[in-house]
């Protein structure tokens, strides 16, 4: 039954693209050159729906019109001969692509990152660190995918380990079956928009839009779609508890080690001041060398929010003018806080991290700790608790006071406002920071920071201009390469099973590319772009109308094709329009991958539901989980529309950067 | 003839799989390029050709490969539904339609192009004493013979499978979404899912009677 529907669906799409080409076309016998261009592509899709594999229905259409077009002008031998030229020259063109380079590299990157097992150990920290948000677990979720996705770009391997860790997770806590699937599906999608994302190489490559400035401007929407669909979740699980209760104590008990059972006796206690008292007082039964090494892991936070501080207070009274990544810091730091419900997230420092050096950091070395932040803190606190909540905030702020005579320019507003969100952040952060936390903290430093630096590592190099987009993709499989080591899975096997997949996913990707290089020449000599570029202009359409049918058409196209198809095909024919309606090609990009996201979550074809079913227990039905999809299909089209109402959240950061 | 079929299949997946090592060997390269130019100041021209090269031979390649084991996107709004004959019918179809006058254009315009690269020895000219490129070229006619091959083998199979109504089995291969080595990374048994669907239908069954749903 359902797969005649299934049937039904695409041969009614299908009988829709060919009878809309019948009634726009003239008769056969009035046809010029452009309009065979025009029945081309009409073709093309009808054979894309009937399932051949796009590469091979574009290379050889492509070829067979070539051949078409130029035997109008000339003899049969000479365009053959310009055909094979020009079918040759496309496919070294492709072949010599300096912005595809950087997909092999990318796809490598996530196939390691995937390899390297660290999604069990991300969602069971994040859950842990946001145990006490409504609906953490769903937060935890949608947290754990965006990074996880970010990191490896392959929504279906996102898809089915979240719905073999967080699915269970939710349904033993009693969520709502609906919505854990739709979060599930929702956060394995962002992968496609939020950067290093292969669809926005490959954009780059179609459009001539520079990758770089195309990650600048998604990296923001990217992460506003995540934090709309946390609201949402939150504001749920507000309504209604009964949609996503608390979880049962015992999935959220953090086992503690033997000192710091010792140490807390039962009770709970603050990491700062317990860990000093037992530096201190050298008779709590717990060895010195421990006591001060966990201090020192519990002191990093501090440093993680100094070392910005002081780096940007240096780069902002410098009396060189610098590029202004105060702005970024200030973002950075205040989306993380929301990440996370504010609480433990100590801003990231990840940006300014030299690329290689944060993917291999080593949790707990306590060597880096400057030792300078360390003693005012130690001599600040005393014993009762109020006091040294306050206490690393002078150390911080302290530290900065010196500095500013001199000839340094004068320190501007927003570094104080900056400098004391920082300073609270930590208070805060220091006064729920107990034992408990202490090592939550460890455990993140052991899944979320290594990924988050690899992350930020590649997208910071990209984005501040020290590396080009191909570099960072090389350095960041490089750091894919070294984190699977680091969690001690880069054997033989994962090297030879991630190399395999690259090559058949690049081939996938660049076949396809060569199949469309010689497709869009056909139809550009055909003329079948001056046609729809003709018809376009006759509507008279105002800068806006002209968006919304094109976020439109991509949108309804997202449901028969697939992304890449929509990409390499559709992209050539509506970017020469762009110029006539003034609208940035990278503004458009930022919104057509976005756009082009939803498509994953439409039904019935979306393909996030089917992984997820998949492994899924038998009893949850598709129809449930298109339904817990819907909602986060809304938000992607509010954030759509936000994103081209406000057409800032996009270009704000590549203005910044590259003005 | 199934025997011949997968002797195409493994010289396909052998070269394809012999030169996806490029990608250890392109990361390697650039990062140590990059360590080298930033630490040492001491860049390589010549590693911007070899990167283009690494790449392009990579792709080119594993074209055949990637057909070996169907990895090449396909719409799949009604493809999946079809009978088997029905979907050896389209893909028969459109081999001969398609397919053919591509790749051998493909091979023959590549064989052309690289004859004449091949012939002046040419030389890449990004930069003064360019590293050759002609044998790079060489590789568009070598990936176009590849994948004709390949072809000819799938076309076989379209045929095999309008005889008997069955596709001939291929080869297993490294899967992108492979669900049990997803569930074995994950430590989730089959039986944990078992369990857990008690928990769905009894949630199922709290919703058709109000009330008892919340408790806990």
């Amino acid at each position: 039954m359902r797969i005649r529907k299934e049937l039904l669906f695409g041969f009614s799409l299908m009988a829709i693209i060919v009878i809309a080409t019948a009634i726009a076309m003239p008769l056969p016998w009035k046809w010029t050159p452009g309009h065979y261009g025009l029945f081309m592509l009409s073709m093309v899709v009808v054979t894309i729906m009937l399932g051949f594999p796009t590469a091979f229905t574009l290379m050889g259409m492509g070829v067979i019109f070539t051949y078409v077009a130029f035997q109008w002008s000339s003899p049969a031998p000479v365009a053959m001969k310009q055909t094979l030229d020009l079918m040759a020259i496309r496919a070294y063109g492709v072949m010599t692509n300096d912005v595809l380079i950087s997909i092999p590299l990318f796809v490598f990157m996530g196939y390691l990152v995937e390899r390297a097992a660290l999604i069990e150990k991300l969602f069971k920290s994040l859950n842990l660190a946001i145990g006490r948000i409504p609906g953490s677990l769903a937060v935890a979720t949608l947290a754990t995918c965006a990074l996880f996705a970010t990191a490896t770009g392959i929504v279906g391997a996102v898809v089915t380990l979240m719905g073999l860790l967080a699915f269970p997770a939710m349904l033993r806590s009693r969520y709502d079956i609906k919505l854990s699937a739709g979060v599930i599906t929702a956060g394995g999608c962002l992968g496609i928009l939020i950067p290093p994302s292969v669809l926005l190489i490959l954009y780059g490559a179609t459009a001539s839009v520079s990758v770089v400035q195309l990650y600048a401007g998604a990296f923001l929407p990217g992460i506003m779609l995540a934090g709309l669909y946390m609201a949402y979740v939150v504001l749920r699980a507000v309504l209604n508890p009964s949609l996503a209760p608390k979880p049962p104590p015992e999935e959220t008990r953090v086992e503690l080690p033997p000192w710091a059972e010792k140490l807390s006796s039962g009770r709970r206690r603050l990491a700062l001041p317990t860990l000093l008292g037992a530096l201190a007082s050298g008779n709590s039964g717990v060895p010195r060398r421990t006591a001060a090494a966990q201090l020192a892991l519990a002191l990093l936070p501090l440093a993680m929010v100094a070392l910005p501080v002081v780096a940007v207070y240096g780069a902002a009274t410098s009396p060189v003018e610098i590029v202004d990544t105060s702005g970024l810091q200030v973002a950075g730091e205040s989306v993380r806080e929301a990440l996370a419900g504010g609480v433990e997230e100590p801003p990231s420092d990840g940006v300014q991290e030299p690329p290689g050096a944060g993917a291999a950091e080593p949790p707990g070395a306590g060597a880096q700790e400057p030792p300078a932040a360390a003693a005012p803190a130690a001599t600040g606190v005393e014993e009762p608790p109020g006091a040294e909540k306050a206490a690393p905030a002078p150390a911080a702020a302290g530290g900065e006071n010196p500095a500013a005579g001199g000839a340094r320019l004068a320190t501007p507003r927003w570094f104080w406002i900056v400098a004391a969100a920082a300073v609270l952040g930590l208070a805060l952060h220091y006064s729920i920071f107990t034992l408990e936390r202490l090592q939550i903290f460890k455990l993140l430093l052991g899944s979320f920071f290594p990924l988050s630096a690899l992350i930020l590592a590649v997208l910071g190099t990209i984005i501040f201009g020290w590396a080009t987009p191909t570099e960072a993709a090389a350095m960041g499989a490089a750091g894919g390469l070294l984190l699977a080591a680091a969690y001690r899975r880069l054997t033989l096997d994962v090297v030879k099973e991630s190399v395999f997949l690259t090559a058949k996913t690049t081939a996938m990707v660049c076949w396809l590319f060569v199949g469309s290089a010689i497709f869009s020449a056909a139809f550009a000599l055909l003329g079948g772009q001056e046609i729809i570029e003709r018809w376009v202009l006759s509507l008279d359409m105002t800068p806006i109308q002209f968006m919304l049918l094109a976020q439109f058409i991509i949108f309804v196209l997202g449901w028969p094709l697939e992304w890449t198809e929509i990409i390499v095909i559709f992209m050539p024919i509506f970017l020469p329009l762009l110029g006539h309606f003034d609208i940035d090609p990278l503004f458009f990009g930022l919104l057509v991958a976005m756009n082009l996201q939803t498509a994953f979550l439409s039904p019935p074809v979306a393909m996030a539901a089917f992984y997820l079913k998949g492994v899924a227990p038998r009893h949850v039905t598709l129809n449930q989980i298109f339904a817990g999809m819907m909602p986060f299909m809304a938000i992607q089209v509010i954030a759509l529309v936000l994103l081209y109402i406000f057409p800032g959240i996009g270009l704000w950061l590549p203005q910044v950067l590259y003005r | 003839m199934q025997k011949v079929l997968l002797g195409i299949d493994k010289i396909s997946t052998a070269v394809g799989k012999a030169f996806s090592w490029l990608i250890v060997g392109l990361t390697l390269m650039m990062t140590w390029e990059i360590l080298s130019r930033r630490f040492l100041d001491r860049p390589h021209a010549w590693t911007f050709d070899a990167q283009m090269q690494m790449y392009g031979v990579l792709f080119m390649t594993a074209g055949a490969y990637t057909l070996a084991k169907s990895g090449h996107v396909r719409g799949d709004v009604l493809y999946g539904f079809f009978a088997p004959r029905v979907q050896a019918t389209i893909d028969l179809v459109l081999y001969v339609f398609f397919f053919v006058p591509g790749i051998v254009a493909l091979a023959w315009a590549g064989w052309r192009y690289a004859g004449e690269s091949w012939s002046i020895r040419e030389r890449s000219t990004i930069m003064l004493e360019g590293p050759p490129i002609y044998t790079f070229k060489a590789f568009i006619p070598v990936a176009g013979a590849l994948m004709a091959l390949q072809g000819f083998a799938e076309i076989a199979r379209c045929v095999i499978c309008l005889r008997t109504g069955a596709w001939p089995s291929r080869t297993e291969d490294v899967e992108e979404v492979d669900v049990d080595k997803l569930k074995e990374m994950v430590h989730v048994k089959d039986q944990d899912i078992e369990k857990l669907d008690e928990l769905v239908v009894k949630q199922e069954r709290g919703a058709e009677a109000p009330g008892k749903g919340g408790a806990a």
